[in-house]
């Protein structure tokens, strides 16, 4: 037997026992992949000796790519680079070069081999990067060791100080494609080991930018787990298959976790618990490449640099952090400060995260992470919390701020509860990503719902952006939406119970007011209602009707019906079809417009016990008969869509009446302004409050008229603020309350108010609306319906509610929108508490034109 | 073989399912429709604005089965989707000549 059939052999025992042991756990995947390196190393050297004088000097044999980190996985190629010193060395040493390269095919190994003159190595050509990357990793096996030398220790180190720029873009870009051909997620139902975000590609690249930075290698022992748990899958992937093959299907996955691949300690449970290390492992390794991309230095344009220089300036008002190079960062940290350490800078930085969607730098990341313990004992509790959360939630890029602190162990930290879906994975044909994640693309649904888009379901969003842009409480759905798959973390019972067990003690802990923790555990509750009734008939009364009693208020309609919006979206990205979102539309109008039509038919009636007014009676101990004087004879709507909260603000406030028979509670934010008046009811009250706001330029969303059985009434508005006057001039708004103060007592002062605006405030509109004026007598069984859409213009919604108390008629709901130049205003109308009478419409209509043509005059 | 395509009503749809199973036909294909038949479309009022519901929501069903369980079958997706209303859908039936299973070939019946 000649040496190098001996050596084959040798090669191929020392493989099936490597195999061998590796099936039996005695050997770990990175021993496995070293071991082979070994192995090959030693076969390589037999072939070249037994050749050695044919090749002569000159010449020169080298490990590279994954052989030459000494990561031979069981199936990969070997990557063998030739260095010849010239071009007739290369000549005649081709025949041999062949020989040994055959020998390797012969032993079952496959090849990947190349040969170039050492000049050429010099060369970078952006077209082929990878064989400068390769040529990182190059390690000497055998032949003319001063070739050798000249190659490792002259010209990659020049080639490298001249390229390190070059090569780390390229690098990076090559990373962002191959990122990109997996969706820019690692959270793949069947992930590809090798190239996938997280898989082994991304461990090699952290080597290869740390040697173009000349760091050093990454060694933190949370990142070696990692790769050591992906090499042993990938190690078994390419035993089970005899091939290089790197993706991890169901199959596998079952098959892996039933023989605990990279587990130390015995098998899990199954392979849903085993792919929930993989993807923890994986997110290791694709945030380490994270931060070390961010850390690479950018070739900047003068643009650039300008803009970096603008920006090195704190984020809004914050003291100790700032943006630099379009990521924020902490102060350095001084002896006596450190904002890393101080739970108010950290959870502001959150806040600018999820406003801006500008990220933290690494650094300032590794310095929460470190500073972690001691942010722990000094968190904010209670509604102090609960209101930096919301700022976080209400951020147009909260998922980004909250994706961030899951990743650093904050969220944890804060909801505890979350942790049991830490990349827990739910293995069905629908669900591309683990829960947590789903929670988070869930959250970045509902905030991209404003965002234009061109796309199959562009009218969609637009729809349902409508909803979200009604919400009264939408940080109680971004809760909700953080809380609702939490019970899935417990394999006991069914998840959206165990979820609304979960948030309760959420909700307590956030010392949440009964009415908001109500909605929040509803909605989390119930968050499965609306897909299951859309498995109906939603044509039916019967289903809209049960599915109405369990929703119960318009808030809660609208919050889940975005709810269920974004949860199937954020199943699967195709998982929302323009089908679906059809059908969940309809279920929503035809809801809305049941709560909307009969709600109001039923009026408080305080001889029949009830939950809500036991909760406001408690509120106000010892006042329970004048509380349930106060109600009496409010509709059921009044009652449904107000807090216990509103509700005893509203009866302290009736019971200054005697003081001041109007009472105003208001309450403004830079988005928009919610006034309510109690006050005896009057003549043409509603039409008043309108005149005054339209006289300040407000701009009416949304309006409410109740009254109770003795003549109290509740009107509410709802109104943005479109020349910002509030926000510039905080003093103004007292001014605005004591204006409708005046123009409640006297119908002269806001006639006057309305003629001074609109001759302040003519403009030509860019388009001109037809007006319409329609009745709807059949939708409603208490009201008749009015719809106007006319050129909105100051002082419309003024016009026609003068006109409509000038003939008697009580607005029961008002649903104002405006639409570019277009106003869309529908009135609920009764007359003696009944629909108008049909003959005396035609009459009102003609009134309401002429007034609205008056009113553009 | 017969190849049976069913329009019904989307609530109907996991009813169907069970009795079809029931009936032993295991492979079905459901596709997301839209259309009417007699009973057109209807407007709703929301918010001041209409929207027309000319096409309403539907589910189309296929299966292709043998010969003998052709009237199973359809007796299954009747039994499922009647509720005696306009708009409960249609069943229409077409002879298949042939079936062929992509992975391994097989052909005819073999193949369902």
């Amino acid at each position: 037997m000649t040496s190098a059939e001996s050596a084959r052999l040798a090669y191929q025992g020392r493989m099936a026992a490597l195999k061998a042991a590796f099936a039996d756990r005695a050997e770990s995947g990175v021993g496995l992949i070293r071991a082979r390196a070994s192995a090959a190393d030693d076969l390589v050297n037999v072939l070249w000796h037994q050749h050695a004088q044919e090749l002569g000097t000159g010449i020169a044999a080298l490990a590279v790519g994954g052989y030459g980190r000494q990561e031979l996985f069981p199936a990969s190629d070997l990557d063998l680079l030739f260095v010849v010193a010239d071009a007739d060395k290369e000549k005649s040493a081709k025949p041999v070069i062949r020989q040994i390269n055959q020998a390797l095919w012969d032993t079952g190994i496959r090849v990947s081999a190349t040969t170039r003159v050492l000049a050429e190595c010099d060369n970078y050509d952006p077209e082929n990067a990878e064989f400068t990357l390769s040529l990182l990793d190059a390690r000497s096996i055998a032949g003319d060791t001063a070739l050798t030398a000249k190659l490792l220790d002259d010209c990659i180190p020049k080639l490298l100080e001249r390229e390190r720029r070059n090569l780390s873009q390229r690098l990076l870009e090559l990373t962002q494609e191959r990122h990109a051909r997996y969706g820019n997620t690692l959270f793949h139902l069947e992930p590809n080991i090798k190239e996938c975000p997280g898989g082994l590609r991304d461990a090699n690249v952290c080597g290869w930018l740390a040697k173009l930075t000349n760091a050093q290698p990454t060694s933190s022992l949370e990142f070696r787990e990692a790769f050591a748990f992906l090499s042993s899958i990938r190690c078994f992937l390419h035993i089970r298959s005899n091939r290089d093959s790197n993706a991890l299907d169901w199959k596998t996955q079952d098959a892996a976790a039933a023989e605990g691949i990279g587990v130390p300690n015995g098998p899990p449970r199954d392979a849903a618990h085993w792919m929930q290390l993989y993807f923890r492992h994986a997110r290791v390794i694709a945030r380490q490449l994270e931060q070390q991309a961010d850390a690479m230095p950018r070739a900047r344009s003068i643009l650039k640099q300008t803009r970096d220089f603008l920006t090195r300036r704190p984020v809004t008002d914050n003291l100790g952090m700032r943006v630099e190079r379009g990521r924020i960062v902490l102060d350095a940290a001084t002896p006596d400060y450190d904002p890393a350490a101080d739970s108010d800078v950290m959870m502001r930085a959150f806040q600018s995260v999820a406003e801006t969607g500008t990220r933290l730098s690494s650094t300032a990341e590794q310095r929460l992470e470190e500073a972690l313990p001691l942010l722990s004992s000094q968190l904010d509790e209670g509604a102090a919390l609960w209101l930096k959360l919301r700022l976080i939630f209400l951020g147009e890029h909260a998922g980004l701020a909250l994706r961030s602190m899951h990743a650093l162990g904050i969220l944890e930290l804060l909801i505890p509860e979350f942790h049991g879906i830490d990349a827990l994975v739910i293995r069905d044909a629908y669900h591309r990503y683990t829960v947590d994640e789903h929670t988070f693309v869930l959250i970045d649904t509902l905030h991209g719902l404003p965002a234009p888009e061109q796309s199959p379901m562009a009218e969609w969003k637009k729809r349902f952006a409508v909803i979200l842009h009604d919400l009264q409480h939408p940080d109680l759905l971004y809760l909700a939406s953080l809380l609702h798959d939490t019970g899935k973390g417990r394999s006991t019972g069914e998840h959206a119970t165990e979820s609304m067990r979960l948030a309760q003690s959420v909700v307590s802990r956030l010392e949440m007011d009964e009415f908001e923790s109500g909605l929040v555990l509803g909605l989390i509750q119930n968050h499965l209602d609306m897909s299951s009734a859309l498995r109906r008939d939603i044509f039916d009364a019967e289903t809209i009707r049960t599915f109405a009693e369990k929703v119960q208020t318009p808030e809660e309609l609208r919050m889940i019906t975005l709810f269920t919006y974004a949860d199937i979206q954020a199943v699967h990205p195709d998982a929302l079809t323009p089908w679906k979102a059809e059908n969940l539309w309809r279920l929503y109008i035809a809801t809305s417009n049941f709560l909307d039509r009969n709600i109001d038919d039923e009026r408080f009636d305080s001889r029949v016990s009830s939950e809500l007014v036991r909760r406001i009676t408690q509120l106000l101990p010892g006042e329970s008969r004048e509380v349930l004087q106060f109600v009496e004879g409010f509709p059921q709507r009044y009652l449904r869509t107000r807090s216990p909260e509103q509700i005893r603000t509203h009866y302290t406030m009736s019971k200054r009446l005697t003081d001041d028979a109007v009472q105003v509670d208001f309450h403004w934010t830079s988005a928009h302004s919610d006034i309510t008046l109690v006050t005896p009811d009057r003549q043409l009250l509603f039409a008043r409050i309108a005149g005054v706001l339209a006289a300040w330029g407000m701009n009416i969303i949304t309006a409410d008229a109740f009254s109770n059985a003795h003549g109290i009434v509740v009107d509410s508005f709802r109104f943005t603020d479109s020349f910002r006057t509030l926000e510039m001039n905080p003093g103004e708004r007292d001014h605005l309350i004591r204006d409708l103060h005046d123009a409640i007592a006297d119908p002269a002062v806001a006639e006057k108010m309305i003629a001074n605006r609109k001759r302040s405030r003519r403009r030509t509109p860019l388009v001109e609306v037809a007006t319409s004026v329609e009745f709807d007598t059949e939708s409603s069984t208490h009201s008749t319906i009015l719809q106007v859409v006319a050129q909105d213009l100051a002082g419309l919604l003024y016009a026609i509610s003068t006109t409509l108390g000038e003939a008697r008629c009580s607005i029961e709901v008002a649903v104002i929108d405006t639409e570019g130049d277009t106003a869309i205003d529908v009135f609920y109308l009764t007359q003696d508490d009944a629909p108008l009478e049909l003959d005396d419409l035609p009459a009102l209509k003609q009134k309401l034109l002429a007034a609205i043509e008056s009113n553009a005059a | 073989m017969q190849k049976i395509e069913a329009i019904i009503q989307p609530g109907k749809l996991d009813a169907v399912k069970e009795a079809l199973i029931e009936a032993g036909i295991e492979g079905i294909t459901i596709l997301e429709a839209r259309g009417h038949g007699r009973q057109k479309g209807h407007t709703e009022f929301y918010r001041g604005r209409e929207y027309a519901v000319d096409l309403l929501p539907k589910i189309k069903l296929e299966t292709v089965v043998s010969d003998e369980l052709a009237e199973k079958a359809v007796n299954a997706i009747i039994g499922a989707a009647q509720t005696g209303s306009i708009g409960d859908g249609k069943i229409f039936i077409t002879r298949v000549d042939d079936a062929i299973r992509i992975r391994n070939e097989d052909r005819g019946e073999n193949a369902l």
